[in-house]
């Protein structure tokens, strides 16, 4: 019963997971960018959700419709007005500009709302259904709902518009992208915004289930950066699954070892598939990575 | 520099016979210890504290350069080797009553511990997983830390034993212990740049596929550079903590020293010897400049750090150094013309003068090479049944011809029917194909790409690949033959292979551009460099892929000359190019693809006639009565037809 408890908390979670870790590996997918500071924008939309909340007393869950366009507009900003001004530099300068964002963003949050722990308690916070022996919390089972909704919007939007086949086509072939008639840098700009927005949807179901402060985002860049290369790099249905078992893995090794080891999971997964594997479950082999 | 450091350095370098490659690194240090030892004198422990900081940021600086200045692999958690060196001479502190100065070098060899495991995991993939990997090492060492409580003390952390010595000299001991550390970091620096493991760490910075094409084992160069950039920062860790009495996983691991490291190196020059010293001689006093000022807010620290490393990395990417090397030398050639990169005409060797009859042929004349038939000698290349499919796309269809000894073999084919992509396979570029590849009778298809150069097989690509930042000379000489520790210790740029690589840029004609940045050069010339570089390796094939394709008409003539000059001397070709009359008089004989598949082998003067290498080419039905079009270039595309046999190439009957 322990196991089936363990395993259940852990599939919703990873349902949670795998929202956040989608933005991350889809502007992977079409820019070859790791952006460090998603843990960063993550934390912020959190906090936007606790502003919101605190002072309006909005549904955390409904605040997404709030967060999500706030986000989307702050990664496209974040694009047109810095990373696009990289795009000839070496990809390390990019890399280096997004971990340069990380560290300001976090300096910023913590100028605004102080290093204090937050977290936002609306009314159904601390209760929980229980359905045959098994509990239930009612934020989090809402809060999986609500990332998986939002998931399958994301995939709607990617499959069946233009905008998103061309997004979509961009990451599988960059020239032939452009052949077709699709500009690259508008499909850059709106691929970095749409991966920001996610984390506005996610910030906002964070926000209830765990507490966060402004250094809270390394723990969870590191948790969605082992999700996406278990998963493989770029690929949407990698991170579902990334997410779905990770998930479990960290609830087992909570439940089982003990909460302070659960992180080192992600840790170790991230050393071993890049490893054993360095594709990952679903991702495909790059050809210039074959040559190393 | 100071005259005075130079001139010691000079002597001493003269007397023990330092050869000339290591001057850098001997001045360098010499320059240092003149300017910095005298420094640590002062009776303020607070500037003598600033100036440790400084210099273990210099130190830590100068190891990230290694790595990710110059080999390009960005390393976001280089911070962690301090915390490693500080916890291993921590925790034996514990157990021990040595000094910890003493212990300190075992930091060193933990930091370079680790970083050859993460190496391992690390080398497998390209610079993404690096990061990933870097920034996971980091958090992944914080955390053990703090879980490993019997060992590390948790988040209580561990206090070292207080210094033993006299209260009056204050901290001079671990002042000049990292002195002594910081100028053996620049030295290393200095030295490693100049040596052929430089050579090869910057050859995967500026083109990782193209350095493994000329023989550089890129693995083992890029662990051996990041256990190199790992170790004395695990030193100067260790000596950190001694100095600093308390280490706990919070402050030894935390994310703003690699910020620091990452920051210091790029305002001051990412890959310069320099530009990490003056980086964290700028940085650290900054630092404390806003702790003074903000105290202890947190967010103000992040908020200058993340924002200085925002604002640099998109105004100035190269850093101070280099962009003020580059405004100087703007500022000199101000209102001077820049010289226009004219061929130097070749004077053509006596000995090697080339035959009476060929100078006076145009290039773009047609005229059929008339030499020994070549059937008879053995072969060097054989490619058999070889097949490979990109997804849906069967770019090679059981394709074999054979190279055989002394030949220039010609591989002509409509575009798209797999010549490049047999180049890819024979040098082992793009792997997992079906099919044998034979070189000299050996096997190869199964050897790394990296070990096939060392047999003797070179090549060029359609679109050069030269390291555009390094110079002509840094170029030709980067091709490795073998691999071994003494070797990569060797200096880079001097000795018998700088001689060899200058006399082969006189061969190609380009002996006055050795100094000249390769990306500066033209198309052709850099052409003509990438040739030198492969005839570094002595190779007994040259693979030429379109040597001729937008290159000035001038220029082909003189490298039609020199392939055949280079022939005479042993060396045999396959010559991919789409010039049709440069192929119908240089090579003897031509093998012609079709969607794969070999469809025809031959003397060209039997090529151009032939209805089936027609009929792929036009697309017609093989009837078609005329010859090879004559004019430069031959018509490309039409819908390729393989009639050959399925593996099995016909020899065109003479």
């Amino acid at each position: 019963m322990k196991l089936a408890q363990t395993v259940l908390l852990g599939l919703l979670t990873g349902g949670v997971y795998a929202l956040l870790a989608s933005g991350l590996t889809l502007v992977f997918g079409v820019m070859r960018i790791i952006n460090v500071a998603q843990g960063a924008l993550l934390i912020l939309a959190a906090l936007f959700t606790f502003e919101i909340w605190r002072r309006t007393g909005l549904d955390p869950l409904l605040a997404i419709v709030v967060t999500t366009p706030l986000m989307f507009g702050i990664g496209w900003l974040l694009y047109r007005g810095l990373l696009a001004r990289v795009r000839a530099a070496p990809e390390a300068m990019t890399v280096l500009l997004t971990f340069a964002l990380a560290i300001a963003i976090e300096g910023f949050m913590g100028l605004i709302w102080r290093n204090v722990f937050r977290s936002v308690t609306p009314s159904y916070f601390a209760s929980s259904f229980h359905v045959g022996g098994l509990f239930l919390p009612k934020g989090l089972a809402a809060g999986c709902v609500t990332a998986v909704v939002v998931l399958g919007l994301l995939y709607l939007a990617l499959t069946r518009t233009w905008t998103g086949r061309a997004i979509r086509a961009a990451a599988e072939n960059v020239q032939g992208a452009q052949l077709v008639g699709v500009s690259v840098v508008d499909v850059a700009a709106v691929t970095f915004a749409i991966g920001i927005a996610t984390t506005g949807a996610g910030g906002s179901i964070l926000s209830i289930l765990q507490p966060f402060f402004p250094a809270s985002h390394y723990v969870w860049i590191s948790k969605l950066l082992g999700i996406i290369v278990l998963g493989g790099m770029g690929s949407l249905p990698g991170a579902v699954i990334g997410a779905l078992l990770l998930g479990v893995a960290e609830n087992v090794t909570s439940a089982y070892v003990s909460p302070r080891w659960s992180l080192v999971v992600f840790y170790v997964v991230i050393m071993v598939v890049l490893l054993v594997r360095p594709q990952g479950i679903a991702g495909s082999r790059l050809r210039e990575d074959v040559a190393a | 520099m100071t005259p005075a450091g130079a001139a010691v350095a000079e002597r001493a370098g003269g007397r023990s016979g330092v050869p000339r490659w290591l001057r850098p690194a001997v001045i360098t240090a010499g320059v240092l210890v003149l300017v910095l030892a005298p420094l640590g004198f002062t009776e303020n422990t607070y500037i003598q504290t600033v100036l440790i900081l400084t210099l273990l940021l210099v130190v830590s600086s100068s190891g990230w350069n290694i790595i990710s200045g110059f080999a390009g692999y960005v390393s976001l958690g280089q911070g962690a080797f301090i915390g490693v060196g500080a916890y291993t001479v921590g925790i034996l502190s514990r157990h021990t009553d040595v000094s910890p100065f003493v212990l300190a070098p075992l930091g060193g060899v933990a930091a370079a511990a680790l970083a050859a495991v993460l190496g391992l995991v690390a080398m497998r993939a390209r610079g993404h997983a690096f990061v990933i990997i870097t920034i996971a090492f980091l958090f992944l060492m914080q955390t053990l830390a703090l879980n490993l409580q019997s060992i590390t003390g948790g988040s209580a952390g561990i206090t070292l034993p207080l210094p033993t010595w006299s209260r009056d000299i204050g901290e001079l001991p671990f002042y000049y212990a990292m002195l002594a550390l910081a100028v053996l970091s620049v030295a290393l620096a200095a030295w490693i740049r100049r040596s052929k493991l430089g050579a090869g760490l910057l050859a995967i910075r500026e083109d990782e596929g193209k350095a493994t094409a000329i023989g550089i084992r890129t693995p083992a160069y890029k662990l051996i550079g990041f256990v190199v950039s790992a170790v004395l920062i695990g030193i100067a860790g260790g000596i950190d903590g001694y100095f600093l009495t308390f280490i706990d996983p919070r402050g030894m691991f935390d994310i703003l020293i690699s910020v620091q490291i990452v920051l210091a190196a790029l305002l001051g020059g990412r890959g310069t010897i320099w530009g990490p010293v003056l980086g964290a001689f700028l940085l650290q006093p900054l630092s404390e400049v806003v702790n003074n000022y903000f105290g202890t807010r947190l967010g103000i620290r992040l908020l200058v750090f993340g924002g200085l490393l925002a604002l640099v990395v998109m105004l100035m990417p190269a850093g101070i150094i280099p962009t003020i090397r580059t405004a100087v030398r703007r500022w000199r050639e101000r209102g001077s013309v820049v010289p226009f990169i004219e061929q130097p005409v070749r004077r053509a060797k006596p000995a090697a003068a080339a035959p009476p009859e060929e100078p006076a042929v145009p290039a773009l004349a047609v005229r059929v090479s008339d030499r020994e038939p070549v059937a008879e000698r053995p072969p060097l290349l054989e490619i058999q049944g070889l097949s490979k499919r990109f997804g849906g796309l069967t770019a090679l269809d059981g394709c074999s011809f054979s190279v055989r000894e002394g030949t220039i073999t010609g591989l002509i084919g409509p575009n798209g029917s797999g010549k490049t992509t047999v180049f890819n396979l024979v040098t082992g570029i793009v792997p997992g194909a079906g099919g044998q590849v034979r070189f000299d009778s050996r096997r190869i298809d199964q050897l790394r790409p990296w070990e096939r150069p060392a047999l003797g097989i070179g090549r060029t690509f359609q679109i050069t690949r030269l390291f555009k930042q390094l110079t002509v000379l840094e170029n030709v000489v980067a091709p490795l033959s073998h691999f071994s520790l003494r070797h990569l210790a060797s200096g880079g740029t001097s000795g018998a292979e700088a001689a060899r690589a200058r006399e082969l840029l006189d061969l190609v004609g380009l002996g006055a551009f050795g100094d000249r940045t390769a990306g500066t050069l033209s198309f052709g010339q850099q052409k003509l460099v990438e040739l030198a570089q492969v005839l570094m390796l002595e190779p007994k094939l040259i693979m030429l892929d379109e040597p001729a394709g937008g290159v000035n008409p001038s220029l082909i003539e003189h490298l039609a000359d020199l392939i055949r000059q280079l022939n005479r001397d042993g060396i045999s070709f396959l010559v991919v190019e789409h010039n049709m009359p440069l192929v119908l008089q240089l090579c003897d004989p031509v093998v012609v693809l079709a969607a794969g598949r070999c469809i025809a082998q031959g003397p060209p003067q039997a090529i151009q006639r032939d209805p089936e290498v027609l009929g792929a080419y036009l697309g017609g039905d093989g009837s078609a009565t005329q010859g090879l079009p004559e004019g430069s270039g031959a018509p490309q595309g039409g819908a390729p037809v393989g009639r050959g046999g399925p593996g099995n190439p016909r020899g065109v009957p003479r």
